[in-house]
């Protein structure tokens, strides 16, 4: 079942969470991409990272 | 069940191509609940919306509309055991080890502000060794490929257990269920009885013993008839993990929370699996609706009140606010209120005598309107227990532990003391037995 990551979306994320950012404007960037290359590509961004989350439920990275 | 609603005409089949974080919005937008059969990237099929109206719900249970409560309340007293079968459809295929992967299954995003994708039909089971076995419905959100994030908040038995599990530095075996039937899913949304299974209950609404098959990789009985079960544990560290906002069943967006961690260690299903994707509000509160109205059959009958007829209504999340039609005697509108009120969600009653019809909105407020002396008629509680998803108790103003309270209000639209049932004489057609309808229309 398990399948790769695609770096290049896994890059694309990491970019955008450089400021706080809703789940829905990470699925609205890379919209053009499959449902499961995105999951697997935030799955990847999780494992990777300790995302900081603000009380409006926005993630971004913490530096 | 499926087939049931399909010819029931509340359940649609979409051959279009959809992608999944698309689901929601459709759902919403359409009459009928909706098996999306062609979901871009999935050979696996996603229904949602099966419960999303009282008339879906029945449909879905093969009730009649009218006796939901009623026989909701049957089956809860007549509970039936599960029975343990080796051979279920449910493990049909089974995935372990380095091959799970969350991402096979089409998840879906859900609602705006969501913190990702959910599974919102989970049912999960657990068991403990001096508690017994349990099953309850929880949210979960996608975070990786084999971890979920689970939305143990609240109290409940598998907090509790849980709770026993982390105290002793453990991990907690769960399995959870994604698309079992209506009378399983019902029963572990239900609050039994402390040491009463769920899936007793289950047995009860369907009249025969549940199967119930071991998990492969936890000791855990699951529906064998399950769509797709996720075999795992919750790990011992507790409500560190950040999880939500989710759309809640009160209709607006929750916080985000601090839960803990599902890792999964199998998934099995079907070989043709469907996906349930449960669509919120309504379908999360329709599946409470039948046990508000058991629940408001129950202290009606202790209070000494002979009802006719109970409604839990969508607005209220079918557990907020109730209409109950009753055979009324002097002073059982006022008592019938008290009664309803005393219920810990209820928050707000009409009580109607049993000529109303109260499934329709339009009689049930023209008795309101004529039935009703608004400074002798409205009965208002305050300083009753509330809810904190409730933003109209100001939870933010709570101490950490503290409770809210709430105040209730009961309208007593019943015929007043004292007015002759002949003034409220309705009209009625000439020859209106004598006509119908369809031998002019057609």
């Amino acid at each position: 079942m398990s399948a790769a990551v695609d770096a290049d979306l896994v890059a694309k994320i990491e970019d955008l969470l450089r400021q706080p950012v809703y789940f829905r404007d990470v699925l609205a960037m890379v919209r053009n991409q499959p449902y499961r290359a995105i999951l697997r590509a935030w799955s990847d961004v999780r494992v990777r990272h300790a995302l900081a989350r603000d009380e409006l439920g926005r993630y971004w990275l913490e530096k | 069940m499926l087939a049931r609603m399909e010819r029931d005409g509340h359940l649609r089949h979409v051959k279009k191509t959809i992608r999944p974080e698309y689901i929601t919005a459709l759902c919403g937008k359409a009459p009928a609940a909706l098996m999306c059969e062609a979901v871009e990237g999935y050979d696996i099929p996603v229904v949602g919306g099966l419960y999303w109206t009282r008339a879906r719900t029945a449909s879905a249970l093969g009730w009649r509309e009218s006796e939901l409560g009623a026989r909701f309340a049957a089956g809860v007293a007549r509970p039936i055991a599960p029975e343990t079968v080796s051979t279920g459809v449910c493990q049909e295929v089974v995935v372990t080890g380095d091959d799970v992967d969350l991402t096979a299954l089409p998840i879906p995003f859900m609602h705006e502000k969501d913190g990702g994708p959910y599974i919102s039909a989970g049912v999960a089971f657990a068991d403990d060794p001096k508690l017994g076995p349990n099953a309850g419905c929880y949210r979960m959100m996608f975070r990786t490929q084999r971890e979920l994030g689970i939305d143990l908040f609240t109290a409940s038995d598998l907090r509790r257990y849980y709770q026993a599990a982390f105290d002793r530095n453990e991990s907690l075996p769960i399995a959870v269920a994604v698309g079992v039937h209506v009378f399983e899913h019902m029963a572990a949304a239900y609050k039994a009885p402390a040491g009463l299974n769920e899936m007793q209950i289950a047995g009860g609404l369907r009249g025969e013993p549940l199967q119930m098959i071991r998990c492969k990789t936890v000791d855990i009985m699951v529906p064998a008839h399950s769509e797709i079960v996720l075999e795992g544990e919750l790990l011992p560290t507790g409500w560190t993990v950040d999880e939500g906002p989710f759309g809640e069943f009160a209709g607006m967006q929750g916080d985000l929370k601090h839960n803990p961690l599902f890792r999964v260690s199998a998934i099995t299903h079907r070989r043709n699996p469907i996906f349930y994707a449960l669509q919120m509000p309504w379908e999360n509160d329709w599946l409470n609706g039948p046990a508000t109205e058991a629940a408001c059959v129950r202290v009606l009958g202790l209070a000494g009140v002979q009802v006719s007829a109970v409604r839990a209504t969508e607005g209220g999340c079918c557990g907020w606010s109730v209409v109950a039609a009753i055979k009324k005697r002097a002073g059982e509108g006022k008592n019938a209120i008290a009664a309803l009120l005393s219920l810990p969600v209820v928050k707000q009653v009409i009580v109607t005598d049993d000529d109303i019809n109260i499934y329709n909105s339009d009689e049930v407020e023209w008795a309101v309107t004529f039935r009703c002396q608004d400074d002798k008629d409205i009965v208002i509680l305050s300083g009753m227990k509330g809810k904190h998803v409730d933003p109209s108790v100001r939870p933010w103003d709570l101490k950490p532990g503290e409770l809210p309270t709430t105040s209730k209000f009961g309208i007593d639209a019943t015929i007043p003391e004292g007015i002759p049932a002949f003034r409220y004489e309705r009209i009625v057609p000439a020859f209106h037995a004598d006509i119908r309808a369809e031998d002019y229309l057609s």
